[in-house]
């Protein structure tokens, strides 16, 4: 097993009249992760969305970490699930996200335009019967 | 104009060969401007008995198809307590004892929290957002 920290801060100087300053941490146990830099070619769901997760890629517990990298805010990442009604989530050009994931789910991203770029990573306790990679 | 930033480092000395080391910073700013993100709940807690769903962040409160941001973390130190956060009827998954998540939030969908356990169950959360 390994451990990955993540660590988050949240900072305003003028949200609220008290300065805004939260920060907090996990520590993730988990076996397996990477970071992927790749290009999303769909610009609708269902059609040529790019898989991020793998339905039970992992097992328990996973986490998603993901970055639009776009300089263009209005750029945005949709990330949805295959199975239920709706989006998980839209990430505006150079914003991130950091959730968990449903260990038997699908996740599957589409953008404003094609080959838009993101940055993301999964991490989580790596289930040998569904290796993200196929078999 | 107020100027909120969020910053995540992802680090690990072990999970592979090359050590993970990755920080990333975002302005959050208001939906297709430069312009900061300048309303807040501030940041709250909600303790619950139940295991039934209740809504944590009520669309209603909030415009649609802004650039607001959540953030959510399972307070508790028992390691088996979770949380299944649900965006609508989008299930998120499961944040375990001591687990947060940061999200964008478009401000039309509910964003729900059923707890795994009917003792005193607390969850923190922060909505930034734009009218």
């Amino acid at each position: 097993m390994a451990t990955v920290r993540a660590v988050l801060s949240l900072s305003s100087n003028g949200v609220l009249t008290s300065p805004l300053n939260l920060s907090v941490n996990a520590s993730l146990v988990v076996d397996s992760g990477s970071l992927i830099r790749a290009k999303v070619k769909g610009v609708a769901a269902d059609t040529n969305d790019l898989a991020i997760y793998i339905a039970n890629q992992c097992s328990e517990r996973a986490y998603l970490y993901i970055k639009n990298l776009e300089t263009e805010l209005e750029n945005y990442i949709y990330i949805h699930n295959d199975t239920d009604t709706g989006l998980v989530a839209k990430v505006g050009g150079g914003e991130f996200a950091f959730i968990p994931v449903s260990p038997d789910k699908k996740y599957e991203v589409y953008g404003t335009r094609v080959d838009q770029m993101i940055e993301y990573g999964v991490f989580g306790n790596d289930n040998s019967a569904n290796p993200y990679g196929g078999s | 104009m107020p100027t909120t930033t969020a910053s995540i480092t992802l680090s690990s000395a072990d999970l592979t060969g090359d050590a993970l080391a990755l920080t990333t910073v975002s302005t959050l700013t208001k939906a297709g401007t430069t312009t900061g993100l300048d309303q807040t709940t501030g940041v709250g807690r909600k303790t619950t008995t139940s295991v039934s769903q209740y809504t944590l962040v009520d669309k209603a409160d909030y415009a649609d198809d802004k650039a607001h941001k959540v953030y959510i973390k399972n307070t508790s130190t028992v390691a088996t307590e979770n949380a299944v956060v649900t965006v609508e009827s989008q299930l998120l998954g499961r944040l375990y004892a001591g687990d947060w998540c940061l999200l964008p939030y478009n401000g039309d969908q509910d964003i729900k929290i059923t707890p795994s356990v009917s003792t005193a169950f607390t969850i923190e959360f922060l909505v930034i957002y734009e009218a």
